[in-house]
């Protein structure tokens, strides 16, 4: 009796084994899964003594320049581009204001958008611009056909001022947050 | 021989979901004859025995210390992004890991030896896979949060990245003898026919985005990572010709490599087993004390440097010449040159897992069959050695260590045990570990004459609900057992 008792004993168990339960699982659900980081980096960033900038005539510019930029033109990147910001920063010690124009250019060398940066003349502080891309703001389209960037720097007072500031310079600084889908 | 493919598939599958390597119910259960696998020492009392080919042993075990596959994908109406968060992301830690073992015994055969009764010969050949995964913690948040956000600042810990798995043919032949009516000890040899095996376990570096010196935001990365692979890329290739014969291929490429014919290794297994006083045994073992040596077929992958950006920099007057306008793919490539990508096939070690068992056992409870020490008439053994025939209950503590790549992990396990005759015994444990406080297991070992059958299940408190187990294992097999008198 006692055998067939612990022979049971072993038959249920076994059968626990091999019949275990487990609650409904749904592994549709990885479909649902949405990845979404927010990726920042440095993007451009550009620094003028003030001789530089009084070797350019008055409204003339101390620095043009076209770089290749298809950070965001990447298929992989266009396509998961969600929303974000570029912000710029701009720093003026010299004794001129000074303009800044970024403009977008496609494939083709055609303008997207441009950036119209002024600063005043020292003292300028920190002049900060956030520019939203994404819904409600400046359309994800012009990132996503950028190719290059055409930067140019223009000497908006005289050519011969010098501030009395130690090691004058113009600083333009600019990065770059986004809200990406991975999945 | 031939193993069937959907026997195969299974085993493949259950490594998928298994983890963990401890054999608490079968170590020092001596009744079954694979307690020899676990303890080359372990008090033996048969004449011969053989393993049924590649049903003897069968074993697996999985196991996560973190997330469950129901904490994730139970059909509880909570958004599935947000359980990842909430259960995977904010709870698992860089330490928790997921990792999966298991074992099929091929052959397996044992035998006293005719002049020397007091020793226990046996041999075999069992395949195993191993695959343990660290949660990498940081890599994981940076592809989910990004470095941007509340992330400016933090650094990413690339060393997280620790994972290292293995499936290998291993040959073996080991020597248990007996000393004297007290102690019992005993040694294996192995040999490691690796099929595949890949390590990418002593990664340092790190990744921050932070506020730049000049510009808005600097990104710094240094790292020291490889991936170390050996046996991969002859599947890859054969995957990747396309040619219409790759599952004849592969099965070719397989066999060989089963047999010695991809890179070897050794390896060796000792224990013994020491009678305190006629009732208390201790045991201990230490089990794969060996490497495998990779040479063939070997692809190391590496990412070694270190560089900092902070986007397109121009400092004039220094650039006012530079009228280069490939600034951007120049600081691409300057990050590619600083932190190069690279490839080599370069041989490596790699050292198998090593584990450690001890136990303490006390046994009670007279009744059983003649009188202590007596047993089975083997040579020695005649007058001593098994004392379970005598005693029919046991009681004791076990220890399991295990060194995983980041550090040893352990186990503690408290035991019981009862034996019927020779007809059936049961071990019920309780362990501790790493992965759960609440794992009770149940082990039955069924003697009907020579036919001998075991099995050996873990954490059954999580069989209402497996997917929500942090553990599982299961071990069966059947054997053929002879004693003297039989």
């Amino acid at each position: 009796m006692k055998r067939l008792l612990y022979g049971v004993v072993l038959l249920a168990g076994f059968l626990c084994v091999t019949t275990s339960c487990t609650e409904e699982q749904d592994f549709s659900q990885i479909d649902d899964l949405s990845i979404t980081p927010i990726l920042a980096s440095g993007i451009f960033y550009l620094e003028s003594d003030e001789d530089t900038i009084n070797s350019a005539s008055s409204g003339g510019p101390f620095y043009t320049r076209e770089v290749n930029f298809d950070a965001f033109s990447q298929d992989y990147v266009a396509e998961r581009l969600l929303e974000g910001t570029i912000t710029y920063e701009m720093e003026n010690t010299t004794s001129k204001p000074v303009r800044i124009l970024i403009e977008f250019l496609d494939e083709g060398g055609t303008v997207l958008d441009m950036e119209v940066l002024d600063i005043s003349a020292d003292p300028s502080g920190v002049v900060t611009r956030d520019v939203f891309y994404g819904p409600g703001g400046k359309s994800l389209d012009i990132l996503a056909n950028t190719y290059s960037l055409r930067i140019r720097a223009l000497n908006l007072g005289d050519t011969s001022s010098v501030s009395s500031q130690d090691d004058p310079k113009v600083i333009l600084r600019s990065g770059a947050e986004f809200l990406f889908e991975l999945q | 021989m031939r193993i069937p493919s959907g026997l195969l598939l299974f085993a493949l599958l259950c490594n998928v979901l298994a983890t963990a390597q401890n054999k608490q119910l079968l170590y020092d259960f001596n009744e079954i004859p694979q307690s020899l696998m676990v303890n080359p020492g372990v008090k033996t009392s048969q004449k011969w025995h053989a393993g049924i080919p590649v049903l003897s042993g069968l074993a697996f075990q999985g196991a996560t210390s973190g997330v469950t596959v129901n904490d994730l994908f139970a059909n509880d109406g909570v958004d599935f992004t947000t359980k990842v968060r909430e259960r995977l992301l904010d709870v698992m830690s860089d330490r928790d890991d997921f990792s999966s073992t298991s074992q099929i015994e091929g052959i397996t055969v044992g035998f006293r030896g005719r002049n020397r009764p007091d020793t226990y010969y046996s041999f075999g050949m069992y395949g195993e896979m191993d695959i343990i995964s660290y949660w990498p913690k940081d890599l994981a948040i940076l592809a989910f949060e990004g470095n941007g956000g509340n992330n400016i600042g933090r650094s990413f810990d690339l060393g997280d990245l620790n994972l290292r798995g293995e499936m290998i043919n291993v040959f073996h032949f080991g020597i248990n003898k007996k000393i004297d009516n007290s102690l019992t000890i005993g040694g294996r040899a192995k040999i490691y026919s690796s099929i595949f095996q890949f390590q990418s376990i002593r990664n340092s570096g790190s990744f921050v985005t932070r506020p730049g010196q000049n510009n808005i935001y600097e990104s710094a990365i240094s790292a020291d990572m490889q991936l170390q692979t050996a046996g991969i890329r002859g599947f890859y290739d054969i995957a990747e010709e396309d040619t219409g014969t790759t599952q004849k291929d592969v099965t070719s490429l397989f066999t060989e490599r089963v047999l010695l014919g991809g890179n070897l290794g050794l390896g060796l297994d000792f224990g013994f087993s020491y009678n305190l006083n006629t009732q208390t045994t201790i045991t201990g073992s230490i089990l794969d004390v060996g490497f495998i040596s990779n040479s063939k077929d070997v692809w190391n992958y590496t990412l070694n440097g270190s560089t900092t950006t902070e986007g397109i920099t121009v400092f004039l007057p220094e650039d006012i010449n530079n009228v280069d306008n490939d600034l951007w793919q120049e600081l691409l490539d300057d990050i590619e040159e600083e932190l190069p990508y690279g490839e080599n096939d370069s041989g490596y070690i790699s050292w198998r897992p090593v584990k450690l068992y001890g136990s303490v056992r006390y046994d009670f409870g007279e009744g059983g069959r003649g009188s202590v020490f007596e047993n089975c008439g083997c040579g020695v053994n005649v007058d001593g050695g098994n004392n379970r025939d005598y005693y029919r209950n046991s009681v004791g503590g076990q220890l399991f260590m295990v060194k995983r790549p980041k550090g040893v992990q352990a186990a503690l396990t408290g035991f019981y045990q009862r034996s019927f005759g020779r007809v059936l015994s049961l071990k019920t444990t309780y362990t501790v570990d790493k992965y759960t406080f609440t794992n009770v297991g149940l082990g039955a070992n069924l003697q009907l004459g020579p036919i001998n059958f075991y099995v050996l299940a873990d954490n059954l408190l999580s069989y209402s609900n497996i997917a929500d187990s942090h553990y599982a294992s299961l071990q069966f097999g059947f054997n053929i057992i002879s004693w003297n008198n039989n």
